[in-house]
């Protein structure tokens, strides 16, 4: 009896999640794809290097890094452009945009030399 | 005035002549030959080994042994280039050799027969220890063997030994088979088994022993068996070469001539086999045979031509050497399949047996290791009865240069693609978000 009202909760909290999430503006979407995008590159990445080894450390670290930046860029990115979010209320959203463009460029020159 | 010293001009020509045709590293045999003897009758009654030596072209020197003028240096060089020493009575040398100078004059390269006896003197016994060869110490025991004796009508002792346990070796005893076995009377002496510098060229058979023949056993005797060596050479670490034989008579014409039966076997041989040994045997030690030289150590890398003088890591390389072999009066291509080149650091990372073209060279080729510093090419061949050859030859090995590496690493691949996926990823990112409503 309690076991199948744990697992129908757990269906319940899956479905109100799922509808929640149905809810958000699609530029939101997009951007969420696009992290997703980057952690599942990221942890190919590091597999690869648990059944290879680390040798060329510096090329393993410029790919991660390229990864993990891009996410992190994206995740402030969706942060500044929500509308829900009070704290960036007067940030025009192109601002966001173009300084996402500007440190992307950055990461890449940094990628592209300490990849070796 | 002027046809005095014309006179003597003339005269020393020749004197310049003799001295270069003396021992020299181009022609290792010797020439003049030092024999000391008790008295002269040995002279006579071992011709026929005296003459062997002679017509192979040796100088015979002939003194007795404490003859007071004797010598074996002037001004600092040596005048003989070996010594037979056929004197086992002689209690002390005359003049100005002794002990010491005669082990000076081994230590210098130059070769030795040393020949003990029944009666063999302190003397004698004691240059023999200090060439690595050790005399029963009992002065009145000889080697006596019950089964392996030659039948005789005048030796009842059994003390007359047929022997034919030879050392197997082609260089030290020449190519062709001795058939008869070596007539033996004499004592015997032991040697360090582990050292590679000695080696018995006629050891007892397992039922000898070294005892007095004339009393009674009293207690069980030290040298027995097959450790009992009748005769040994040694070749020392700079190639000088010594003959220690336990017995005279073996080269005195009287058993040279003889024939020889075995005790308990039938077949009778007209001639024992003393003199194809003992002359072979004095072939070797008067560096006749097994002499080599190394010349033309060569290195390079594969495809050049001529020696760098450091190597990278991971080079390929070509490595060659010459070996001759004295033939008594030429240098011959020495052929052998076992010659080895390492490449030395500490420990050898690199062994390989070298390839011979049956024509003296020696040449092989490999990768050097992964690992930078100096290294060595060494050759170590020693092998029974040919002198040991050592050859170094150091040259250093460096890493790569910074641009001598791999331009891209293949295992770095995945890392490459996805950085550039990345790259695309976040073009493609921004056209999609700014052209979606």
């Amino acid at each position: 009896m309690g076991k199948s009202a744990t697992t129908s909760d757990v269906h319940a909290l899956f479905h109100s999640l799922r509808s929640a999430y149905a809810a958000t503006a699609n530029h939101l979407k997009i951007i969420d794809l696009y992290i997703v995008f980057a952690i599942v590159t990221a942890v190919i990445q590091v597999a690869y290097m648990a059944i290879v080894g680390s040798f060329p450390f510096n090329s393993f670290l410029s790919g991660v890094l390229s990864c993990v930046g891009t996410a992190v860029l994206a995740v402030s990115l969706r942060i500044q452009v929500n509308k829900d979010n009070k704290e960036f209320k007067d940030l025009p959203p192109e601002r966001a945009f173009a300084d996402f463009v500007l440190c992307n460029l950055v990461l890449h020159l940094v990628i592209m030399n300490f990849l070796g | 005035m002027i046809k005095i010293s014309l006179c003597l001009f003339l005269v020393s020509v020749p004197f310049f002549a003799i001295i270069c045709s003396a021992f020299s590293e181009d022609r290792p045999t010797d020439r003049r030959v030092l024999v000391l003897l008790d008295d002269f009758a040995i002279k006579s009654s071992h011709s026929i080994f005296f003459k062997s030596l002679e017509t192979r072209g040796f100088d015979l020197d002939f003194k007795l042994a404490d003859d007071p003028k004797l010598a074996l240096q002037r001004y600092g060089q040596y005048l003989y280039d070996a010594i037979v020493l056929f004197a086992p009575t002689i209690d002390r040398f005359g003049g100005s050799v002794d002990a010491a100078s005669l082990l000076e004059f081994v230590d210098s390269g130059h070769d030795l027969i040393l020949a003990a006896d029944t009666s063999a003197s302190d003397l004698i016994r004691e240059i023999a220890v200090e060439c690595g060869v050790d005399f029963d110490e009992d002065p009145t025991a000889m080697v006596i063997d019950h089964t392996n004796h030659a039948v005789s009508e005048t030796e009842g002792h059994h003390t007359l030994i047929a022997n034919d346990d030879f050392v197997n070796s082609e260089v030290i005893l020449g190519s062709r088979k001795i058939e008869a076995p070596v007539l033996f009377k004499g004592i015997g002496h032991s040697i360090n088994p582990s050292s590679s510098l000695v080696t018995k060229v006629l050891s007892a058979s397992p039922a000898a022993y070294s005892a007095n023949p004339k009393s009674k056993l009293s207690s069980p005797p030290t040298l027995i068996g097959s450790a009992i060596s009748l005769v040994s050479v040694v070749q020392a670490r700079n190639n000088a070469r010594i003959l220690i034989s336990g017995s005279l008579t073996v080269f005195s014409d009287r058993f040279f001539r003889s024939g020889v039966q075995k005790a308990g076997s039938t077949t009778k041989h007209e001639k024992c086999g003393n003199e194809q040994f003992f002359v072979e045997l004095s072939k070797w030690v008067f560096h006749e045979r097994g002499h080599l030289k190394a010349v033309n150590v060569r290195h390079n890398k594969v495809g050049e031509t001529d020696e760098p003088s450091m190597y990278r890591i991971k080079d390929d390389l070509e490595y060659s050497v010459e070996v001759y072999e004295w033939s008594g009066s030429s240098w011959e291509p020495y052929v052998a399949g076992d010659m080895q080149v390492q490449f030395y650091m500490m420990s050898p990372y690199v062994l390989k047996t070298l390839s011979s073209n049956e024509k003296g060279l020696y040449y092989t080729s490999f990768k050097i290791p992964d690992v930078y510093g100096v290294f060595q090419f060494k050759v170590e061949y020693q092998r029974l009865g040919y002198t040991a050859l050592s050859l170094s030859k150091q040259i250093p090995v460096r890493p790569f240069r910074h641009n001598e590496y791999e331009r891209f690493i293949p295992a770095a691949l995945p890392y490459y693609g996805a950085s550039f996926s990345m790259m695309s990823g976040f073009f493609v990112f921004t056209l999609v978000y700014l052209y979606t409503k």
